[in-house]
This record gives structure tokens, C-alpha cells and sequence, in this order.
């Protein structure tokens, strides 16, 4: 069946992927003409308008895709590493030669074109993983490897937050995904999962909702193991009414008293290191484990808190904009009010194509490239919102899927590198817009307005089709 | 290696964890889209602006179709602080324009930085051309409300109509159908009919972006409303009389009341010194207004319905007919009087006249001693147990003549007067008091306080031999037939209609034979009158006269109180009857009377020190 396809040239080309690609392109380019619409220009089809740009972006983008496929997909294999080394190149010369945009030194201009090398090395890194990880003789339990994947991802990403744009080079994390796939040590991946996401909530959940959070998480997890739940429910309940009581001694003691979250804190650290000591000499290893992890993570959560809050204003934002979260001063959240207000006011069926007042009148920042979510969400409303994200777990779901039917691992991890790169954009940039995320300035693929962004995804998800389509037909080993 | 069944477990936990988050997400959106309308009333609450459109207010007409308050255009300025062009914004220029002082402008817009969403007042009173100059000026963030404001073409009845004023905080906490910047009427007809005049405001909803430039109509207006004008009243003011009558009692300090006595409608109401309500309108409002509540003759109190008087002389017309309805006093019954009425050392002086006399002659000489026989028999008459009885009956005779107690009409802020009760004098005497005690009670004297709008109730229930409708001062209101019905009913007193007329023969007396009042003739209309001369401890005696006209089928009952003008005849009865003469033949004959009026001096240094 597979050399039926060899034949022609979409032979074993993933047609429910191309269709994905095409309607989320399309439902983007509808959301671009959406938000920008500019009344005071008379001709439709004059290139004034942002969707007539967008729209000459997208045929170019078409016919990327379509070389992409013409390439033979071993080119890929065999150009992954001086792939890499070139997005090396390209990142290093735009550091010198580049263009600064929102502070950060990350564009390279060709005239009125600019273009985010970040996006294109995104593809070579992707490339170069799965080049490496598919050798022979890589082994993922070995210290070694792991170290040479290390020094693979390090090494864009310390450009890239030398180019001040940490927020797109914090996608290279998401490659955890592949690599949990590929069978690293799973305590590894919880570890770096906990930590990425103990960093974000520490930015968007109160210390006292993030604890008691912790505490919950850390007794439902240990009671999965040990399926004993009345006790732990009373050894949960004994801590807050502890922690209660000592709030309340306190303040006979102290002038000002202890507020509940310093005497939860307080008590859940003591009753740590108690339960650590007792689960050590009643050899409960995996209450132990937990036991660590909750009071490394209280540790974590405090000194965060500590360090950053003993800074400065002004380093304060330098610290935020360097890890990629968007510093707003006053206010705070009103971009992101405004984003959440656009969105929830769009309700179940939307306000219609050109109706959305809250984009139209540019209460939403950005909203044609990173809040493009928020037109959708305004003039489409849940449905609109809803069928989006639907396609967007679809094309991922489908990317692993794609990945799984590989008989190489290249082409496997490549595509879980794609999936993985997909599924880090939509969440934080979705995430961003309905606050379940801090801001940073990263595009929803294929939707947001920008035709460097649209070509490179369009290159990226391309050649996990082409390798898709190819892979019955070479074993690229053999060659 | 791991080994191909580890790696598809680790595949199915990696779908389910995009599938985990994009169920996160799909939830918080749903929650966001569907089941929190918080940010649907978000977005409405960016993109509007609510323009209030303030309807005209009510225009007040009189009797005869002249306009006593009339609408003027104008338009209040106001700032959306958010939408300020806080660089560019140029505060001189615009104090420039609005002729406004710098400090009060810098105040106003620090004031609206509280609200910077909210519509905020910054100035009142702008002029049409100030408004066609700020719209060429195009301020971001500012634009103008029309709205209209009173203007008074004949700059008559300030009291009367009483003023407009942008409500207070406490206004506001008691009634919540109003909102700030909104204008009530404060005293007079504009607080009386507060309920008529105001109209019904309307909303404008404008979509604007967050520059604050206007995109349009919000939803197509379909939420928006016109205001709807308050209705027109018709005052039962007679404004020539108005005019005359404020402009006669200019210096004095006092009140006029003219009744129609067939209907009970005030057809002139003035209350001495008075101000021009134009003053309280525009920008000069609060330094007039401060002016005018600075001055010690107090020109914002309206003397005629608030101001308590004692009565004079004018109170023996009902000290006789209660006399005749108790059956003590026959109209024949003649008393001496040697210059006055002396029991024991008691002594109540009288002014040199004929002796002894009888009702109509006493009512028309006005004698103090023939009163005092009236209020002693009244008193002391056997068919009551104790004096005190027939005291709490006399009350109760006098209460009926609507004194001591509200008349009820449709200003708000009537006063009682006073007349005392058996009560007090028991409290004040311990209990031993008698008819001498309170003997100058008979000529008017003593305790009693009555508003000249009572005492022009009394003219009108004389003119009507016994009874009165309740005195108002609105005909007609705009849409509706008829007014509340109190006004329809004849209140009578407790004396019978009978008695009436040896009082009523007396006073035409008084005026047209011989007596206190001759100088109110006026030839072919019989006048009846009665003057009074009140003693207080404040100086010069207070002159009021009560007068109607004619004898038969009145036209108009007046009383005039004039406060230190000396005798009856000497200020009030020269104003009553230079108004009767204007009301009943519309003209003026008697110009040296009015110029003398104009200029005469009442000297108020030891009442009000200036």
C-alpha cells in the first residue's frame, strides 16, 4: 500500500492534517480581517488592509508547504545538523545586526519585512533533536546523552535570552514533552514539570491559595499511593485547625499577631519534617518522596517570593521581562481584563463577523497578533472559541498520532517536537488571554497576523507531514 | 532502549494530558463566555457613555398668560477623565473660553480623577457661543450636555416661585430617583410642584473607543430614551399685581397676600425684600445667593406664609362674630368708651371717638374698649361651666377661622401661626388667669402670631360672609383637568353666615362713611376694609390693613402687613388699596400715592440694625 503512494506527489501525504492547517489558517485570516478592518480605506482589496497583506502571506505560505513536500524527506534528516548550525548563525547575527522590537533585539529586517529568526531556528533545533536522539547509540538513561541534549537546547536558548525574548525561547522547555516520550527517567519529568509550573503560579496565584494548594495536592497524591483517606482527611483538617489556633494564640502574644498564611506556613513545615522523619523509620518511601517534594517546593515558592520581592520596581520588571512575562506597570492586569472582557462578552454565539466592539474600538493590545484569540472569542463566541481549540487539539493529537505510526525514530520525535512546540504556543498564548497565563509575547500558530510566524510554522508542520508520508517507503537507516 | 510497551503507555499519558489541557482551557473559556457575565457587562461599560438628556423643565405661566419662569438653553460641560488629553490639555485656554477662574477649574478636574470612567461635571451655565467655541476647540475627553435653565422675564416672585438648585448629597440619599447634577426646585412653586415641573430624563448611549473619541450610537439606540418636558403650570398670580405690589413695598419689609375670595386663588403673593430669582440663574448663582443670605432683613424668607404676625386690630372683626354666633353680642349692643377700657388698674387705651358706640361703629372706628367687652362676655358667659371652657371654645372658633393651625395650601413650608392655648396659660399663670389676664387678646395683641397669608384668609371668609376655599396658587396644571380636590371645597367657619353682615356694614363704613380707613375709597366699588395697628417690643408699631372688594360679589381680598410702618392707614392701607384699584379697574389714578409709597423712609436700624 505504501508504494502505491510513492507514486505521486501527495502519495501519503496526511490529508486530515492539511485540512486541519488549512481551516485554522483560514479561521485566523477571517479573525485578522475581523479585528483590523479599517472602513476609512474604500477598496476591499487594496493592501492597506492587514487581511490583504495576510492574505498574500498565506498563498506564500502555501506554496512553502507545497516544497516542503516536493523535498525528499531524507534531505531532512541529512541537513538537520548544518540545519542547526545555521539557526546558530542566524541567531548570533541578529544579535549583532538585529532589529529591537518591544525591547527585544530578535528581528531581522528586509526593508518593511521583519523577520523572528527564533521562529526558523525553532524548526533546525527540532530537526537536530530528532537527529540526535534517533542515533544508534543514544541511549536517553545515560548521563552523557542527556548532557549532549542539554548543550543542544542550551545553546539556542542562551542566545535567545541574549537577545532579550526569553518568552520565545522558554518554547525549547516544552521539548520535556519529547523527552518524556522518548523514556526519560519519569521522576525527572515531574521534577521539571513541578517546577515550571510552581514558577508560573507563583506568578498568578496568591501565596496563601498557592499553599493550601500544595498541601492538598501533596496529601491527594500520597493517599493515591497509600489509599488511606479518613486519616490523611484528619491529619489535613488537624494542620488548618493548628495553624487556626496559632493565628488566634498570636495575637495575645505579638502586637500585631501572625496572619493564617505565616501560621499555616509555619505548621505545614513543622508537620513536614515530622511526617519526613516518621516516614523514614516507617520505611514509607513514597510518603518520603512527597513529604520533600512539598517542603522543596514551599522552599522554592518562599525564596521566589523572597528574592523578588526584596527587589526594586524597575528590577523587578527587568527580571520579569527577562523571563518573558510582559511587565505592565499600574494597573497591572488591564490588558488582561481587557482581553478577558472581549472575550466573555462575546457569550455563546459571539456578536457577529465586524460586530465585536471591544476589538473593533482597539480595547484589546495586539489584538491581531498575540490576542487574535480575543476576536475570535468576541465575535464568535463560545462556539467560535471552542471549535478553535477543538482543531488545535486535534492537529496535535493527530501530530503524535503521526508520530507513533513512524518507523523511525526521526521522524517519531521530530513530530513529537512539532506537537510539543504546538501545544506551548496555544496553551500560554491562549492561557494569556483568558489570564490563566502571565503575558508574554508569543504567537497562536497560523492564526496570529505576521508572515514569518505563518511560514515557519507552516515549514514546521510541513515537514512532519512530508516525513509522514515518506516513512514506509525509506528506512532511513538503511541508507 | 525502553522497550515499544512502555513507550505506548508514555503515549497514552501524553494524550491525556493535552487532552487534560485543552479541557482546562476549554472550561476556563466556557466560564469566561458563558457562565460569568461580569465581562459582559465589561464591555458594555467600556464602550458606553451615558449622556443624560435633561428634559425642559415645566414653564410657569400666570392668570393671564404672561410668563412668570421660562426655559433658556444652555449646556453643562462635562469630562471623562480617562479620555483627557493629559499632555496636550491646555487648563488656560479653556478657563479662557469659559471665563472661569483657574483654581476652581483645577479643582473641578482633580475632583473628576476620583470617577476617571464617570462623567463629570466640570462647568454649568455654558453659553451658547461658549459652547460653539469649545466644540471648535474639540478637547478630547470633554463634550457638551444641553440642558435648560429658568429664566424670568418679568424677574417678579422670587420667593414665590422659589428657585432651582443642583441637589445635595442629603437629597439624594432620600430620594434616589435623582442623580448628581440634576436641578430641584427649592421653595415655593418650584418645590410645591416639584413632581410636575421636573419632566422625565432621557439617556443617550454613545459607543466610544478608548481614546474617548465617539464611534456612534450604542446598539443602535435601541436602549436609548427621550426625555419627556415637565408639564406647564398656570399660576393663579395676577402678575401686574405682583409687579405693583413688590415694587410698593420696595424698602419696607413685610408681606401682601391678594385673594380671588369666589375661588381661593392667590392672585398675589409678595413678601418684602425680595430678590430678582434671574440672580440665583448663571454663574453669579452662589455669590448672589450668599449676598442674599448675608442680608439681615433675610430677603429669602417668604414673609407671607412664613412670617408670624401679630394680628391688631384686624382680630376684633372675629372677636365679634364669635361674640354674635355665642350670643353675647348683638350687632345694636353699644359699649362706652372713654379713651379706652379700665377695670381696676387695668387700663387698655383707645384713640378719641364718638361714645358709646355700637358694632358697625366700633368695627369702623376700631375701638379697643368695645372689644374688650366682646372678649369679657365671650368669656365669662354662664353657659359654660368654667372660663376655661369657653376659652378652649373661643379657641376652637378661632382655629376654624384658619388661625394657629396650617391653611393647607400647596406651599410646602406653611407656617402655623400661633394662637395660645388654654394649656400654655395654665403653664404660664399656674393656673390663675381670667379673662383680664389675656384681655389684649381681644384687640389682637398679646401671644397670637398669624402669616399674612392667614390673615388675606380672613379678608377672603369676610368677603364671603363665612367661609373659604383653601388659598392656592397653581389653576391649572399642563394635562390634567382639575386640581386636587381640596381646593373645590367650601371650608366654613363655626360662625353663621348671618353674623357676617353688621361686620361686613362696619368695615364699608370704616371705609366709605367715617372711620380708619377712608383714605381706601375708591368711588363705585365699596370697599370694606379695616386697618390695625400692632404694639411689639422690636419698635414702631407694625401696620396692617384687611380689606375686600367689592361689598357685594367680591373681586379680591387682600391683606397688606407692613413690619414698623406705623398705623394701619399710614402703609398698609395705601398699598392694599392702590392694588384693589389696579385688580378692579385696571388702572392707576393715584400716581402721587404711589410715588409718596415709594418714598417713604421706615427706619428698621433697632429690628434688623440696618
Amino acid at each position: 500500500m505504501a508504494t502505491n503512494r510513492a507514486g505521486s506527489l501527495f502519495g501519503g501525504v496526511d490529508f486530515t492534517t492539511i485540512i486541519l492547517y488549512v481551516l485554522i489558517v483560514l479561521a485566523g485570516w477571517v479573525s485578522i480581517a475581523a479585528a483590523t478592518f479599517d472602513e476609512t480605506v474604500p477598496q476591499l482589496f487594496s493592501f492597506a488592509h492587514f487581511y490583504m497583506k495576510q492574505l498574500m502571506w498565506i498563498v506564500v505560505a502555501f506554496m512553502v508547504g507545497l516544497f516542503v513536500l516536493l523535498l525528499d524527506s531524507r534531505y531532512y534528516h541529512m541537513w538537520a545538523y548544518p540545519a542547526y548550525i545555521g539557526g546558530l548563525a542566524v541567531l548570533l547575527l541578529t544579535l549583532v545586526i538585529g532589529r529591537e522590537i518591544n525591547g527585544a533585539k530578535a528581528w531581522i529586517s528586509f526593508g518593511s519585512f521583519n523577520v523572528q529568526p527564533v521562529e526558523f531556528a525553532k524548526i533546525a533545533t527540532a530537526l537536530a533533536m530528532a537527529r540526535l536522539m534517533s542515533e544508534y547509540s543514544f541511549s536517553i538513561t545515560r548521563i552523557n546523552d542527556l548532557v549532549k541534549v542539554g548543550a543542544l537546547l542550551c545553546t539556542p536558548l542562551l542566545i535567545i535570552i541574549l537577545q532579550n525574548d526569553t518568552g520565545s525561547g522558554l518554547v525549547l522547555g516544552s521539548f520535556l514533552f519529547v523527552l518524556y516520550r522518548e523514556g526519560l527517567n519519569q521522576w525527572l519529568c515531574i521534577l521539571g514539570l513541578l517546577i515550571a509550573s510552581l514558577f508560573i503560579a507563583s506568578f498568578m496565584l496568591s501565596p496563601m491559595t498557592l499553599l493550601v494548594v500544595l498541601i492538598l495536592l501533596s496529601t491527594l497524591s500520597e493517599v493515591m499511593v497509600s489509599r488511606q483517606i479518613r486519616s490523611r482527611i484528619i491529619l489535613v483538617a488537624g494542620m488548618f485547625l493548628a495553624a487556626f489556633i496559632i493565628m488566634l494564640l498570636s495575637k495575645f502574644i505579638l502586637d500585631e499577631g501572625l496572619s493564617l498564611y505565616v501560621s499555616l506556613l509555619i505548621v505545614s513545615l513543622i508537620a513536614g519534617i515530622a511526617l519526613a522523619i516518621y516516614s523514614i523509620r516507617s520505611s514509607l518511601s513514597h510518603a518520603f518522596v512527597i513529604i520533600v517534594l512539598f517542603i522543596g517546593s514551599v522552599i522554592f515558592l518562599l525564596s521566589v517570593d523572597r528574592v523578588f520581592n526584596a527587589l526594586e520596581p524597575h528590577q523587578q520588571k527587568r527580571i520579569l521581562s527577562f523571563m518573558g512575562i510582559i511587565y505592565e506597570p499600574a494597573g497591572a492586569d488591564y490588558n488582561v481584563n481587557q482581553s478577558k472582557i472581549a472575550i466573555g462578552s462575546g457569550g455563546l454565539w459571539g456578536k457577529g463577523f465586524l460586530k465585536g466592539t471591544q476589538i473593533k474600538y482597539g480595547y484589546v493590545p495586539e489584538r491581531h497578533t498575540d490576542f487574535i484569540f480575543c476576536t475570535v472569542g468576541e465575535e464568535w463566541g463560545f462556539l467560535g472559541t471552542c471549535t478553535i481549540l477543538v482543531l488545535f487539539a486535534l492537529l496535535i493529537l493527530r501530530l503524535m498520532r503521526m508520530g507513533e505510526r513512524q518507523e523511525e525514530p526521526f521522524g517519531r520525535i521530530y513530530c513529537y517536537c512539532v506537537a510539543s512546540i504546538m501545544l506551548f504556543h496555544v496553551l500560554v498564548n491562549v492561557g494569556m488571554t483568558i489570564g490563566l497565563m502571565p503575558v508574554m509575547g508569543i504567537p497562536l500558530p497560523f492564526m496570529s497576523y505576521g508572515g514569518s510566524s505563518l511560514i515557519a510554522f507552516t515549514i514546521l508542520l510541513f515537514i512532519a507531514i512530508r516525513l509522514d508520508a515518506s516513512t514506509r517507503q525509506f528506512s532511513i537507516n538503511q541508507l | 532502549m525502553m522497550d515499544r510497551n512502555e513507550g505506548f503507555m508514555r503515549m497514552r499519558i501524553l494524550q491525556v494530558i493535552v487532552l487534560f489541557i485543552f479541557t482546562l482551557l476549554i472550561g476556563r473559556v466556557a466560564y469566561i463566555q458563558i457562565f460569568n457575565d461580569e465581562y459582559t457587562r465589561g464591555a458594555a461599560r467600556n464602550v458606553m457613555r451615558v449622556d443624560v438628556q435633561y428634559p425642559p423643565r415645566g414653564e410657569i405661566f400666570d392668570r393671564n398668560g404672561e410668563y412668570l419662569a421660562q426655559n433658556r438653553e444652555c449646556y453643562d460641560l462635562m469630562v471623562v477623565y480617562r479620555d483627557m488629553d493629559k499632555a496636550g490639555f491646555d487648563t488656560m485656554r479653556l478657563c479662557q473660553i469659559l471665563n472661569m477662574e483657574p483654581r476652581r477649574l483645577v479643582q473641578r478636574l482633580k475632583d473628576a480623577r476620583a470617577y476617571p470612567r464617570a462623567p463629570q461635571r466640570v462647568a454649568n451655565y455654558v453659553s451658547q457661543e461658549e459652547k460653539l467655541r469649545l466644540d471648535s476647540e474639540n478637547l478630547r475627553g470633554f463634550y457638551t450636555v444641553s440642558r435648560t435653565v429658568r429664566h424670568y422675564p418679568l424677574h417678579v416672585g422670587g420667593n414665590l416661585l422659589g428657585h432651582l438648585s443642583e441637589v445635595s448629597q442629603r437629597y439624594l440619599d432620600l430620594n434616589p430617583e435623582y442623580s448628581k447634577g440634576d436641578y430641584v426646585g427649592i421653595g415655593g412653586l418650584e418645590s410645591a410642584y416639584e413632581e410636575e415641573l421636573r419632566g422625565t430624563k432621557g439617556v443617550r448611549i454613545m459607543e466610544r473607543d478608548p481614546r474617548g473619541a465617539i464611534k456612534g450610537s450604542y446598539m443602535d439606540g435601541i436602549y436609548d430614551s427621550l426625555p419627556e418636558s415637565g408639564q406647564y403650570l398656570i399660576s393663579t398670580i395676577d402678575a401686574r399685581l405682583q409687579k405693583l405690589g413688590e415694587e410698593l413695598l420696595e424698602g419696607k419689609v413685610g408681606a401682601a397676600v391678594a385673594i380671588e375670595p369666589s375661588t381661593g386663588e392667590i392672585l398675589m403673593m409678595v413678601s418684602s425684600p425680595t430678590f430678582d430669582p434671574e440672580e440665583l440663574v448663571g454663574r453669579e448663582r452662589g455669590n448672589n445667593y450668599m449676598r442674599h443670605l448675608n442680608n439681615k432683613r433675610n430677603p429669602m424668607f417668604n414673609r407671607a406664609v412664613k412670617g408670624r404676625y401679630p394680628p391688631g386690630s384686624t382680630f376684633k372683626l372675629v372677636q365679634g362674630l364669635i361674640g354674635m354666633q355665642e350670643g353675647v353680642l348683638r350687632p345694636e349692643h353699644t359699649h362706652p368708651c372713654h379713651e379706652g377700657y379700665s377695670v381696676g388698674k387695668l387700663h387698655v387705651n383707645c384713640h378719641p371717638h364718638a361714645s358709646p358706640a355700637d358694632l358697625r361703629f366700633a368695627v369702623a372706628t376700631s375701638c379697643n374698649a368695645y372689644f374688650c367687652y366682646v372678649f369679657r362676655d365671650i368669656l365669662e358667659n354662664r353657659k359654660y361651666p368654667t372660663l376655661k371652657d369657653a376659652y378652649d371654645k373661643w379657641y376652637d372658633y378661632v382655629e376654624s377661622f384658619g388661625f394657629g393651625r396650617r391653611l393647607d395650601s400647596d406651599f410646602l413650608d406653611e407656617n402655623r401661626g400661633y394662637v395660645p392655648t388654654r394649656e400654655r396659660y395654665d403653664r404660664d399663670y399656674r393656673r390663675s388667669w381670667n379673662a383680664l389676664t389675656i384681655l389684649s387678646l381681644s384687640i389682637g395683641q398679646a401671644e397670637l402670631g398669624c402669616t399674612p397669608l392667614q390673615m388675606a384668609n380672613l379678608a377672603a371668609i369676610i368677603a364671603n360672609r363665612g367661609y373659604y376655599y383653601i388659598p392656592h396658587i397653581v389653576k391649572a396644571v399642563e394635562g390634567r383637568d382639575s386640581l386636587d380636590r381640596r381646593f373645590y371645597e367650601k371650608q366654613y367657619t363655626m360662625v353663621d353666615p348671618k353674623h357676617f353682615e353688621p361686620i361686613v356694614e362696619g368695615m364699608w363704613q370704616g371705609v366709605n362713611v367715617g372711620g380708619t380707613s377712608t383714605m381706601a375709597r375708591l368711588e363705585g366699588y365699596d370697599v370694606c376694609g379695616k386697618t390695625g395697628t400692632a404694639q411689639n417690643p422690636r419698635g414702631r408699631d407694625h401696620s396692617t390693613f384687611l380689606s375686600f372688594a367689592p361689598k357685594d360679589n367680591p373681586k379680591i381680598a387682600i391683606s397688606v402687613y407692613v413690619e414698623h410702618g406705623g398705623f394701619g392707614a399710614s402703609a398698609a392701607l395705601p398699598i392694599a388699596s392702590l392694588i384693589e384699584e389696579l385688580y378692579l379697574t385696571d388702572t392707576i389714578r393715584r400716581p402721587e400715592l404711589v410715588k409718596r409709597l415709594k418714598t417713604m423712609e421706615i427706619n428698621y436700624k433697632r429690628a434688623y440694625g440696618n
